[in-house]
């Protein structure tokens, strides 16, 4: 049976590979059973709490470049931003989350990470 | 009697040709105004037939009615209980079909996808800033002005790669445009996929739009590309509102665009 339709590339391999990435960044199920439901909610909060991180952390550069930061503050911004990257390896290390499992399809913006 | 649904045509006359699809059955037209549903008898339940014959006599199908008709196809394994429940979905999509089959009128779907060498591309933004010695505005060496340091790089570097990016998918598709009545663009889906792309050509510039990849292609040593095509136009049917009758038959998703049966058959995988 032939389809008119055809693919070429020379690099077949290499493109299955980087859809299977975009699968799994964005399941299409969510995989919730008395098992894992701790998992799985840890998951849904730390993702929305890494959504939040981010856009401090972007907000904060945005600010740095512009020099609209004291020294001092510079000095608290860093330490609050670092104290939270601490904190979210740590609840990663809990539930055994890797970084790529917190992600979030922002629509037009793409994904979270 | 369930009916498979393989898509709606422009014309509510009978086949041109003599038509199986899937289970071998008779493939035909149910009218609806000057429009048509195209069915085929089902018995199986739809968890049964998942094969990769199955999406292949579908795709086969569809392409066996592009060649005469508009076709607007339809998800694999769309299945209605009776011809009554295709009818009521005719009467409330009537319109919209009718619109989407105007707009899709002798035009065909492309696939391009990109990937880059994104680790070439971060090395030459770091060596540029080396050599352009630009300086980062966060003064001091306490730790926490250390991490804010390496945040701001990092955020930096991110930031002329995004750039860096909107730069050559602003070229590549500069170039596809030109002979493109519409277009969805995916930048960076991951860090290597450049590019991912579906493009709404007129069938009588498929040829131009093959040479402009071609063009494009030999243009950018390094990277990868991916042609596929020409499919029918399944990204690009929209349909606004849902209807009672899609919600009860349980096919909210009429015309889905993850394109499963493809999906299914690989292609859609590259």
């Amino acid at each position: 049976m032939t389809l008119n339709g055809v693919v070429e590339t020379d690099f077949p391999e290499e493109f299955i590979e980087e859809m299977e990435k975009t699968d799994d960044a964005l399941p299409k199920k969510i995989n919730a059973n008395p098992e894992n439901v701790e998992k799985g909610l840890a998951k849904l909060v730390l993702t929305l709490i890494e959504l939040i991180r981010k856009l401090l952390e972007k907000q904060a550069m945005r600010r740095v470049e512009a020099g609209s930061l004291s020294d001092e503050q510079i000095e608290n911004v860093g330490e609050t931003l670092m104290k939270l990257e601490n904190k979210m390896e740590e609840l990663q290390q809990i539930f055994g989350l890797k970084d790529e499992e917190l992600n979030l399809n922002l629509g037009p913006l793409g994904d979270l990470m | 009697m369930e009916l498979y649904i393989y898509g709606i045509i422009d014309s509510s006359g009978r086949m041109v040709e003599s038509i199986r699809g899937l289970e071998g059955a008779d493939v035909y037209n149910i009218p609806y105004c000057d429009i048509g549903v195209v069915v085929s008898k089902f018995t199986k339940s739809p968890t049964q037939n998942t094969t990769k014959d199955c999406v292949l006599a579908h795709e086969e199908v569809i392409e066996r009615l592009m060649e005469y008709f508009t076709v607007l196809p339809v998800r694999f394994h769309t299945v209605f209980d009776g011809r009554d429940g295709v009818v009521s979905l005719m009467q409330s999509y009537y319109k919209d079909f009718r619109d989407n089959l105007d707009r899709l009128r002798n035009k065909v779907e492309f696939g391009i996808k990109v990937i880059w060498p994104s680790d070439k591309m971060k090395e030459h933004i770091i060596n540029t800033y080396k050599k352009n010695n630009k300086k980062v505005s966060v003064p001091g060496d306490s730790s926490n002005k250390r991490f804010m340091r390496d945040k701001f790089e990092k955020h930096k570097l991110d930031e002329d790669f995004q750039k860096k990016a909107d730069k050559f998918i602003n070229v590549m598709d500069m170039f596809f445009s030109k002979f493109v009545a519409e277009k969805k663009l995916n930048r960076l889906r991951t860090e290597n996929l450049l590019l991912d792309a579906v493009y709404l050509v007129e069938k009588d510039k498929q040829a131009n739009f093959k040479e402009a990849f071609e063009h494009i292609k030999s243009a950018h040593q390094g990277f990868k590309f991916l042609l596929s095509g020409p499919w029918p136009a399944y990204n690009f049917v929209t349909l606004p509102k849902k209807s009672d009758s899609l919600k009860d038959s349980g096919q909210e998703d009429l015309f889905d665009k993850v394109i499963q049966h493809r999906d299914l058959v690989g292609a859609d995988k590259i």
